[in-house]
């Protein structure tokens, strides 16, 4: 079933030189899979995010021809229905755990916040099903945790308890804005286990975006490929060393590789990017 | 170069380094890899002078260093950290940052060392009296290692210097690390936990794990994925490179 879909999405901000698109006209559809979206900084693909989020306020604009969740168009949603999807339907996780926990709530409260909002549960009951939702994320002594301030936590352990804190209303779609960029290597695999088994097992649908290729082609179905606001290329998984376009080739080779033997490394000719993209668009 | 014996460094109760020892000669580029709280970002501080209290000894460019911060030691040791969105200041110019140093070393000839520099590093000219946020990521980390260079140190600490940077720019500041090593004959201490950076800019590498070297290697021991600590093996794996 389609979860999202997007049809010509594009969000404006206005600037001393008239306006910016920073996303440029993007179409993609969602089910219940993992798809990715890579890009340099500036691509709109955190943009993309928060645009389906509902997230961008004025100066931005958001139009698009299409865009729906579960059938239900997102375009011009009054905020107070937007709020009832946010964070029950739909979740978002950000980068960094440090900046996006509240310092001084306890983790176990943050965590039931969603659903003081969004249900009527009791406080039992609530309390419940927040050890639940950090057991889920794999946090062995749920009941100390949640006692915890963000503070007391480490990184890998935060950014678990951002996922525990989407997780606990069960949405239909989670968006992870650069997820793991903030973790050690180490800690990285184990948060990417995390959301892939919550994806499997509840049937949730992940949008990925990320700047690092390689990662998110290891853990999603689809990838989508962004550069300057547009989708240059789609790839499935495993499929990304047979990408064709000068962008996503000119990525893949400027990474160094572990067994190195290159004097220099190849450096991404965006002139000559450039004209590529208007010989080939318009 | 670097001579670094039985260091250990203690933060209150708790010890960060359990007496490391490493030697980097003049001229090579070697890497401290480990995960956060394992000490590599410690000893790249206690090098710089920046780690008050520490046992143990440490000798950098032939001078025996003692605990506590000198002044001749910028002229040895320079710094260039991850984040140059953090690292320079945000209300002086390329210029400014980059005249400091000799101000207050009094060294003359401002006008013409700044204006090499800036060529050295790939910089425009005109960039020259720009503030920091009308640079892009790169362009900046870029000034933060022209500002390193100032005073041509013969060592450079580099603190994840491209972990902040998109991929793409990444390539060009390796390039440039690489090149200005050759060029000026510079050692360079790299702090990372990025495998192929260590693979491109690096001869050879330390594996640190909690306060303790677990392993020392050629850098083509790395190439061929034949680290043995485990902790260099879960390393490779975690990178997904095995």
């Amino acid at each position: 079933m389609t979860l999202l879909e997007v049809d010509n999405l594009r969000v404006t901000f206005p600037s001393d030189q008239g306006p910016v698109e920073v996303v440029r006209g993007l179409s993609f559809a969602l089910g219940r899979e993992r798809l990715g979206i890579v890009g340099e900084s500036g691509s709109g693909k955190s943009m993309t995010g928060r645009a389906i989020m509902g997230l961008i306020g004025a100066p931005g604009q958001v139009t698009a021809d299409r865009m729906a969740f579960e059938g239900r168009d997102l375009r011009n949603l009054p905020e107070r229905e937007f709020r009832k999807l946010r964070g029950a339907r739909m979740s978002m996780v950000l980068q960094d755990p440090k900046f996006s926990l509240n310092p001084v709530i306890r983790i176990g409260d943050q965590i039931a916040e969603a659903l003081e909002f969004h249900t009527r549960l009791s406080a039992r009951a609530r309390r419940a099903r927040v050890l639940e939702a950090l057991e889920a994320v794999r946090i062995d002594d749920p009941e100390r945790v949640a006692r915890l301030y963000p503070h007391e936590v480490s990184g890998g352990m935060g950014q678990r308890v951002m996922i525990a804190m989407m997780v606990v209303m069960e949405p239909a779609l989670m968006i992870a804005d650069e997820p793991t960029s903030a973790l050690d290597v180490s800690v990285r695999g184990q948060v990417l286990d995390i959301m892939d088994d919550l994806v499997r097992r509840r049937g949730m649908g992940l949008l990925l975006i990320s700047h690092d290729l390689n990662m998110v082609a290891r853990w999603c179905d689809r990838i989508l490929v962004m550069y300057r606001g547009q989708i240059v290329e789609e790839l499935g998984a495993g499929a990304l060393h047979a990408a064709q376009h000068p962008y996503t080739r000119g990525l893949l080779a400027s990474l160094p590789r572990l067994n190195e033997d290159r004097a220099t490394l190849p450096v991404l000719d965006r002139a000559a990017l450039d004209g590529f993209m208007a010989g080939g668009d318009r | 170069m670097i001579a670094v014996q039985n260091l250990s460094v203690r933060y209150g109760d708790t010890t960060v380094l359990h007496g490391v020892s490493l030697a980097v000669a003049r001229g090579e580029s070697f890497a401290l890899v480990g995960e956060s709280g394992s000490g590599k970002s410690t000893i790249l501080k206690a090098l710089a002078g920046q780690v008050a209290d520490w046992q143990g000894q440490m000798r950098l460019a032939g001078q025996d260093l003692q605990p506590g911060r000198k002044a001749h030691l910028a002229r040895q040791v320079q710094m260039v950290f991850q984040d140059p969105y953090g690292s320079l200041h945000p209300r002086r110019s390329v210029d400014d940052t980059l005249a400091e140093p000799l101000a207050i070393h009094g060294i003359k000839g401002r006008d013409a060392r700044v204006l090499a520099m800036l060529d050295a590093v790939g910089l425009p000219r005109r960039f020259r009296f720009r503030l920091p946020h009308q640079l892009s990521g790169g362009q900046r980390q870029r000034v933060a290692i022209a500002r390193a260079l100032m005073l041509e140190p013969p060592v450079l600490l580099l603190d994840e210097p491209t972990s902040a940077l998109d991929v793409s720019v990444q390539a060009e500041i390796l390039n440039l690390l690489k090149g200005l090593r050759e060029e000026k004959g510079l050692t360079f201490l790299l702090v990372t936990h990025d495998l192929p950076v260590v693979s491109f800019l690096c001869d050879r590498l330390a594996v640190l794990r909690a306060g303790r070297v677990e392993e020392t290697a050629e850098v083509a021991t790395l190439r061929a994925a034949g680290l043995q600590s485990a902790y260099g093996r879960e390393l490779l794996e975690r990178s997904g490179l095995v």
